[in-house]
């Protein structure tokens, strides 16, 4: 009794005040507010979250597929332990120490940037770790880690004699891997993109860590507006909170219905 | 197959292991440099910068907030979810659906809304948490929930519950010291995972800090922030300290699962 009190009180009765203040005003329902959240200035925001999340999602899953494909045919048990634990660690890792190691490494006094500019590579001004192309790479280090951990009991649930029977009756390696592989993978790693998805476009502290208010975000705006650095209607905040929380929600709904199907099709 | 196929994997290994280790070796070695901006290698080692940082009177203090925060939240979520848990699994186990969508709620809720939400909310109810470490213990509790949650459940479902409940009512025990005597022991191992990926997630919350509390109740990662505008080197020993929390967390969690042989959950969002 007292958990769905804990989850009345501090989850569902805040996000519906949220709910109903963004949907009137004195009392009457208006979809004024959302009129004003569709305002260009915030669509930018929101195609700038949708991007970075969309581009790092599809990296996370091709990249982390790639390395946990390549973990669990290692023959090693100890590296692959290594690596898997190493997944483990690193995926927790985010906020602030991971962007200030980034700001280190190819910040524009950076190690790396040092590096490349030894072999006549400039990468600043063109890149800056404090955009979103910066903040693409920083993503990725917790992205990748969550994908392979994600889709490593998928490649375990694919057969050996599957392949076997595919090599044996004539298909190339490319073919099994086109026409058997991935369309058996597809609900995992689809689920696996969408988590990460949701994973990147609520994240706040790495961005705010990198680039303060410079980057252009949704979350980032919004928590602009609650601190009161820029003046505008309060509802207006409650709106785009709750545009927000759709975009997530659906893709986390979507995730939990995908990863369950792609149980289903394991066993 | 022949060799030049079998090239690929140790290159992919070594990419993703260069690419994850990098960051954390260049924060560690720049926050033991005496100056590291002109030259690939540093040009001295110093630890100045450790000695600086933790010497302030700050630092003592946003490290204890963080450790209080994590532990209020992990004793409170251990207080609430063990028992629901196990009530649920006993008695109701049509109250599941109900259950895990309020624990999977903060999934699907950015960290900025929530803050939003829960200032929303308490600043017209006359419950005075708002601006308290108290809201943020609470915010904290939602974001860790599954974390807590689900190896607490798969250790429930890895013992026998109903035939030790049943020998526990039997010798006469109450509802209550069935729990703490016999239920709780049996699933230590899933409390103390759930217990650790609590800390570990609170430890290292930024963003409902920063919109909750702010200055009012610094914890360690807005301190950290806070250096690295104005001093990179302090920054970066402080960068090194919160890697070395992470990883040792992580650890006693693969640690502790391992022995317990038993699934956990990951954390997700931040």
């Amino acid at each position: 009794m007292p958990f769905f009190l804990f989850g009345l009180a501090f989850e569902l009765l805040p996000i519906l005040t949220v709910v109903q203040s963004s949907l009137t005003k004195k009392g009457i329902l208006t979809f004024e507010f959302y009129r004003q959240a569709m305002d260009p200035l915030f669509l930018r925001s929101f195609a700038n979250s949708i991007k970075l999340s969309a581009t790092t999602a599809a990296l996370g899953v091709v990249f982390g597929t790639l390395v946990a494909y390549a973990i669990i045919t290692t023959k090693n048990k100890f590296l692959q332990n290594a690596l898997v634990a190493l997944s483990d660690v690193t995926t927790n890792f985010g906020g602030a120490p991971l962007a200030f190691a980034f700001i280190v490494i190819l910040g524009s006094t950076g190690v790396i940037t040092l590096l490349l500019k030894e072999v006549s590579i400039n990468l600043y001004p063109e890149f800056r770790i404090y955009s979103i192309s910066g903040l693409t790479i920083a993503y990725l280090y917790f992205q990748l880690p969550l994908m392979i951990l994600l889709i490593i009991p998928s490649l375990h649930g694919l057969k050996r004699e599957w392949k076997e029977a595919a090599l044996n009756l004539g298909a190339s390696n490319f073919r099994y891997w086109v026409e058997i592989a991935l369309p058996i993978l597809f609900p995992a790693l689809m689920s696996g993109f969408l988590l990460l998805f949701a994973n990147s476009f609520g994240a706040y502290a790495t961005a705010w860590t990198l680039t303060g208010s410079d980057v252009d975000l949704i979350t980032i705006r919004i928590a602009a507006l609650i601190r009161g650095e820029v003046q505008l209607a309060p509802e207006l905040a409650d709106a785009l909170s709750m545009i927000s929380l759709l975009i997530m929600s659906a893709c986390v709904a979507g995730y939990l219905r995908l990863s369950n199907l792609s149980r289903v099709t394991q066993r | 197959m022949n060799k030049s196929s079998e090239l690929w994997r140790p290159v992919v290994l070594g990419t993703f292991l260069l690419f994850m280790v990098i960051p954390v070796i260049a924060t560690l070695a720049f926050s033991v440099s005496t100056r590291w901006d002109r030259s690939i290698w540093p040009e001295g080692y110093t630890l100045q910068w450790w000695q600086e940082v933790t010497s302030r009177g700050a630092f003592i203090l946003t490290l204890k907030n963080s450790f209080v925060a994590s532990f209020m939240t992990m004793f409170c979520l251990l207080v609430l979810v063990t028992p629901t848990a196990y009530w649920m699994k006993l008695r109701v186990p049509q109250a599941k659906p109900a259950i895990e969508f309020i624990t999977t709620f903060s999934f699907g809720v950015p960290g900025v809304v929530l803050a939003l939400a829960l200032i929303r909310f308490y600043s017209k109810v006359p419950l005075p948490i708002i601006n308290q470490p108290a809201i943020l213990i609470v915010a904290c509790m939602v974001l860790s929930l599954p974390f807590m949650y689900r190896p607490v459940v798969n250790a429930l479902d890895a013992i026998d519950f109903r035939v030790l409940t049943e020998a526990g009512q039997s010798l006469g025990a109450n509802g209550w010291s069935i729990l703490t005597e016999v239920i709780v022991p049996n699933i230590m191992p899933g409390i103390i995972s759930g217990c650790l990926l609590v800390f570990s997630t609170v430890f290292s919350e930024f963003t409902l800090t920063n919109l909750l509390v702010g200055t009012r109740f610094k914890t360690f990662p807005l301190y950290l922030v806070e250096f690295t505008r104005f001093d990179g080197r302090q920054a970066s020993a402080l960068a090194v300290i919160s890697f070395v929390v992470a990883w040792v967390t992580s650890l006693l969690i693969i640690w502790v699962t391992s022995k317990g042989g038993r699934e956990t959950t990951h954390a997700v969002g931040r």
